[in-house]
């Protein structure tokens, strides 16, 4: 399953906050320059006022100083915090007959401000300097980055980032946006070329929302490559344990061990109904005690070695 | 100070927190406390989950307040005198309201609420949420009608979203920054500003196509009429959320709580001079249960079977134990350096009971009463 997904040109990653979404984009990414391909690995800002924001996506890539400028990170593998007004500039100097005039209209403060407030073109921004970044090529030809993983920011705000070209086309279908929004589409909406991973974890409300995200990014027609299924216990019973325990704890009363138990079934009963709702096949990642730096590469090297 | 005090005296509790850390379940579980302990009380929620929405008798789209049955909000207790609504917000709702409340006439209103460009903008959800979620809090604070509102911020990832979209918002509705975009008529005068106001037509021009742009200054000049009014609102909220009956909680969870991040919204709160209240961790194995080992189950066990299901629980137990000891070994970090007043409360994990309202009952007392 994983080769299918390096054939493509743009992952991206979506789910709740604190599912372990972004340290899963990191260990995808690490796999795919594993497993031979050119990575760029890539972030929304959070807003426009602190570029200076600490970004948990490029300390663990061990990234100093995140910015909208392309780094390399190690061979085979870049980093970059996608920024609204890097993605306007680009875009403004395409549009524009004079690039200088471009750069003018940039120091006015008040279209600064008018780009910063209007929500629709901060998302357009960010989709504008991604597209471009997948266009680049090297002199031979070839894209420069085959392959963009995109760790997307929450559920809310990836759903407004699919809901965007479908608006910004609705009232503007002609012109420079509505030809890079079609652009855009063309890319998106190709499920050979783009896929959408969704990360969640093993309990019954994530797992309700991320089969409410599927459904919703499916109305927008974004290919669903898999889901993933983060943080998943092991499974500590030999046969007949589990039930031979219950009748015990039913006679004896509940002892240590009631919570983790209990996690234990709702994990399960997750992962069934995950596995037979979600319209696509489902990676599961096992639950490890390493954090941060540590955790990217056990899951890198976890991909890297899982059944395809 | 406790979560409890917090809840009998302030007007205001707002719940910050990235996304998936069980923002919402606290936010209703503190408005059940909250009004079981007698006052009355709104919950405003943005999108919650369905089953939290379900748990809580919300209906999707309603125009107004949903009241919990008093029966329900009082279920094995006798009914008292609190009472709770709850509201899942609806951007659109809110703004149209705006709109019909800030026009000069109602005819007005009905221009702005035509334009295609006003549902183009409110159809789209990032930021207008922040707006909309501002905006509806300062409506309820300035009706009174609640003794107590709790407002669940959208999600998003980073904790601080609600505080900065207000802000960028009115940063633009500046009228000098405004009038630069207004049609030509509307705008005034002045060699410097004639020059902008030509170069960010000519900008917009080409990005937009003239007559995209032409009917985008056509709408700001009719939406322009309600910037004053805007920009007043958003100051006096700002008023109302520094004060001292208003609090501020960051809400998180053990796989979530990163310190750096904690750390950022105390002095985010502090640079805004905005009232930090402290920290709720979420579905936390930090209270002791008080249980016996399972070994002793070992002496009950009578075949293969039973015995190796006591080894597994056993296995089970440890890692239950070093889970536990992290997340206490957490809740103290946050305890630690808590300005006066401000609380570190951990929040049981309730796993699948929050699937009905009792389960909101018992987690809104076990966080009143840490």
């Amino acid at each position: 399953m994983l080769d299918a997904l390096w054939e493509r040109r743009a992952l991206l990653v979506s789910g709740k906050g604190g599912v372990g979404k972004t340290t899963f984009a990191a260990a995808l990414a690490r796999a795919a320059v594993a497993s031979g391909r050119r990575v760029l690995l890539a972030e929304v800002e959070v807003s426009p006022e602190d570029s200076e924001s600490p970004s948990p996506l490029a300390s663990l890539v061990g990234v100093r100083s995140p910015s909208a400028r392309v780094s390399e990170v190690s061979p085979g593998l870049s980093y970059v915090r996608l920024s609204a007004i890097e993605g306007q500039r680009l875009f403004l100097q395409e549009v524009l007959p004079v690039r200088l005039m471009a750069d003018a209209a940039l120091r006015t403060r008040a279209l600064r401000r008018f780009l910063e407030a209007a929500p629709a073109l901060r998302e357009m921004g960010v989709l504008f300097q991604m597209l471009a970044l997948v266009r680049r090529t090297r002199p031979d030809g070839g894209p420069l980055y085959p392959l963009t993983v995109l760790d997307l920011p929450a559920t809310g705000h990836a759903l407004a980032l699919a809901a965007l070209p479908d608006a910004l086309l609705s009232v503007m279908p002609g012109g420079p946006i509505g030809r890079s929004v079609r652009e855009g589409l063309e890319l998106l909406r190709n499920p050979t070329l783009t896929g959408a991973l969704l990360v969640t974890l093993p309990e019954p409300l994530p797992v309700s929302e991320t089969l409410e995200l599927a459904t919703a990014i499916g109305r927008h027609r974004i290919p669903l490559a898999a889901g993933v299924l983060n943080r998943l216990p092991e499974k500590p019973f030999p046969p007949e344990g589990r039930a031979a325990v219950e009748r015990l704890l039913g006679t004896h009363g509940p002892h240590q061990g009631q919570r983790a138990l209990a996690r234990l079934d709702r994990a399960q009963a997750a992962e069934v109904r995950l596995a037979s709702n979600l319209p696509a096949p489902l990676l599961t990642l096992p639950e490890l005690p390493e954090h941060g730096r540590e955790l990217v590469e056990r899951l890198a090297t976890h991909l890297t070695g899982a059944p395809s | 100070m406790s979560l409890q005090s917090l809840l009998r005296e302030k007007r205001v509790l707002v719940l910050c927190g990235a996304g998936g850390v069980g923002k919402t379940t606290t936010a209703a579980a503190l408005g059940v406390a909250a009004a079981r302990a007698g006052r009355k009380v709104l919950v405003l929620t943005i999108d919650p989950a369905r089953r939290l929405a379900e748990a809580m008798g919300l209906t999707e789209g309603g125009t107004e307040p949903t009241p919990i049955p008093p029966e329900r909000l009082y279920a094995g207790t006798e009914v008292g005198p609190g009472r709770l609504d709850v509201w899942m917000l609806e951007p659109r709702i809110v703004f149209e309201r705006m709109v019909r409340r800030l026009s000069p006439t109602p005819e007005a209103a009905r221009d702005i609420l035509d334009n295609r460009l006003y549902r183009f903008l409110s159809d789209l959800v990032a930021g207008m949420q922040e707006y909309a979620a501002a905006e509806a809090l300062d409506g309820f604070l300035e009706e009174g009608h609640y003794e107590l509102v709790v407002l669940d911020t959208p999600p998003s990832r980073h904790a601080l979203d609600f505080l900065e979209a207000p802000g960028r918002l009115a940063r633009f509705l500046d009228d000098r920054i405004v009038s630069l975009f207004l049609p030509e008529e509307k705008g005034r005068g002045g060699r410097l500003w004639r020059k902008t106001s030509q170069l960010l037509g000519s900008v917009l021009g080409s990005i937009f196509g003239e007559s995209f742009t032409q009917e985008m200054r056509a709408f700001m000049g009719a939406f322009s009429g309600l910037f004053s009014g805007i920009r007043e609102r958003a100051e006096r909220l700002r008023g109302r959320l520094s004060a001292e009956d208003a609090a501020f909680l960051l809400v998180t969870s053990p796989e979530s709580a990163s310190l750096q991040e904690v750390g950022y919204f105390r002095d985010m709160l502090h640079e805004r001079r905005l009232p930090f209240a402290g920290y709720v961790l979420n579905r936390s194995w930090a209270r002791e249960d008080g249980l016996a080992h399972p070994e002793a189950l070992l002496r009950h066990a009578e075949d293969e079977a039973q015995r190796g299901g006591v080894e597994a629980l056993i296995h089970l137990a440890r890692h239950e134990q070093v889970r536990a000891d992290a997340h206490r070994g957490l809740l103290s970090l946050l305890a630690e350096n808590l300005p006066t007043g401000a609380v570190a409360v951990a929040a049981p994990e309730s796993g699948s009971e929050l699937e009905d309202f009792g389960g909101l009952v018992r987690l809104g007392e076990a966080l009143a009463t840490s």
